[in-house]
C-alpha cells in the first residue's frame, strides 16, 4: 500500500516537474505575438485542423518631416519602434523622445530597424514644425520618420496599436496620451509594449529587438 | 514631570526632522518634478531641444537671472555651451519664493557645483525686479 502511493506520490512529481519546464520554455524561447486575432480551419493532409492567425498592421498613409508618404511598405522588411506624441508636449514626450533616440543610436548601422514617431497634434505639428523638430534632435528623416496626416486617422492609428491618446483641455498642453513604445516585427505585428518614460523598459524592449534580430537578421 | 517630560520629546523630534532639512533635497524633489520633463533627470537636456541646467554655461554667467526664469519662463534665442537653443520655456508661476530658492540652490550647488551666493532675501529681490 505504502509502496502504491510512493509510486503515485513520484508521478505526480514528475508531471508537475515536466509542466514547470514546459512553462519556462515558453516564456523565454520566444516573444508572444500581441493584439487581436483569429481562429481559422485549415485543411492539412485531408485533416481539417484549426490555426490561430494575429492581425498584422492595417494599411496607413502618412507624411514625415521631409513631406513625404510614410505607409507600412515604408516599413517593409524592417522592424521598426513607434509611438505617439506631440512637439509642444510639456510632460512625458521629452523624456520619451530622449528615450527613443538611445534606441535610434543603439541600432545605428542596423538598417532594418527604423523608428516611427505619430504627431497626436497634427493642427500644430506640420510638415515645417517636425522637420525643425527632427533636426533639433539631431536625426535622419531615413531612419526615424515623425509624421502628421488627418487627425482622425491618427487617433484610429493609435487605437488600432492599442495606444490610448485623446484630446484632453484639462491636460498639460491639450492632450492625454500615453509614452507607450511598440515593438514591430518583419510579419508587420506587434512583440511588445513597453512604457517609454521607464529606461529599464526601454531596456527590455532593446534585448527583445535584440533577440529579433538574432533569429531573423 | 510627566507634562514636561512629553514636551521635550516632542521638542526633541522636531529638532531631528529639522536636522535633514536642507534646501537642496527640497529643491531635488521640485527639480524632478517640475523640470526634468524637459531638462532631463540629471539636467543634462535633450539635443538642441532642451537646454541643459547642469554644468550649464548660461546659468553660470547669469545666476542671478535663475529665479525668474523658473518662475515666468523664458522666450527667445539663447546659447548654453556653444549651442544655440530657440524654445519657449513656460513660467511655473504656482512656485512660492521659497521653493524657487530651494530649486536655485539645487541647481546651482549641485547640477553646477558652484557655490549658491543667495539668500531668501536676494530671491525675493530677484522676482520682484524679473523683466
Amino acid at each position: 500500500m505504502r509502496r502504491r502511493s510512493l509510486v503515485k506520490t513520484s508521478w505526480a512529481l514528475v508531471i508537475a516537474c515536466s509542466a514547470l519546464v514546459g512553462c519556462t520554455d515558453t516564456q523565454t524561447s520566444e516573444l508572444p505575438v500581441l493584439g487581436p486575432y483569429n481562429v481559422v480551419d485549415k485543411l492539412e493532409d485531408g485533416k481539417l485542423t484549426t490555426d490561430t492567425v494575429f492581425t498584422q498592421i492595417r494599411p496607413f498613409s502618412f507624411t514625415d518631416q521631409d513631406g513625404n508618404e510614410v505607409t507600412n511598405a515604408t516599413f517593409e522588411g524592417s522592424y521598426y519602434v513607434t509611438d505617439f506624441f506631440f512637439t509642444s508636449c510639456p510632460t512625458i514626450c521629452p523624456k520619451m523622445k530622449q528615450q527613443m533616440l538611445r534606441l535610434y543610436e543603439e541600432f545605428e548601422g542596423k538598417e532594418n530597424v527604423l523608428f516611427l514617431s505619430h504627431s497626436i497634434d497634427p493642427k500644430r505639428d506640420s510638415v515645417a514644425r517636425l522637420k525643425k523638430f527632427s533636426s533639433k534632435l539631431g536625426i535622419e528623416s531615413e531612419r526615424w520618420h515623425m509624421v502628421t496626416g488627418e487627425m482622425d486617422s491618427i487617433y484610429s492609428m493609435a487605437r488600432h496599436y492599442m495606444i490610448a491618446a485623446q484630446v484632453d483641455s484639462l491636460a498639460p498642453g491639450g492632450y492625454a496620451h500615453s509614452g507607450a513604445f511598440l515593438l514591430v516585427d518583419l510579419n508587420s505585428q506587434i512583440r511588445g509594449i513597453y512604457d517609454g518614460t521607464n529606461p529599464e523598459e526601454v531596456d527590455e524592449l532593446k534585448t527583445d529587438l535584440q533577440s529579433l534580430l538574432s533569429a531573423h537578421p | 514631570m510627566k507634562g514636561r517630560f512629553l514636551i521635550s520629546a516632542i521638542l526633541g523630534l522636531c529638532l531631528a526632522s529639522s536636522c535633514d532639512y536642507k534646501p537642496r533635497n527640497q529643491g531635488k524633489s521640485l527639480y524632478a518634478k517640475h523640470c526634468s520633463g524637459c531638462h532631463m533627470n540629471d539636467g543634462e537636456g535633450l539635443g538642441e531641444l532642451f537646454p541643459p541646467t547642469a554644468n550649464s554655461s548660461y546659468i553660470n554667467e547669469k545666476p542671478q537671472a535663475l529665479a525668474c526664469i523658473i518662475k515666468y519662463g523664458l522666450e527667445g534665442s539663447i546659447t548654453v555651451n556653444g549651442t544655440s537653443f530657440n524654445e519657449a520655456m513656460p513660467g511655473n508661476t504656482q512656485l512660492s519664493d521659497v521653493e524657487i530658492n530651494n530649486l536655485v540652490h539645487y541647481i546651482l550647488e549641485v547640477q553646477n557645483k558652484t557655490k549658491n551666493p543667495y539668500t531668501i532675501s536676494d530671491i525675493r529681490a530677484q522676482l520682484s525686479s524679473c523683466n
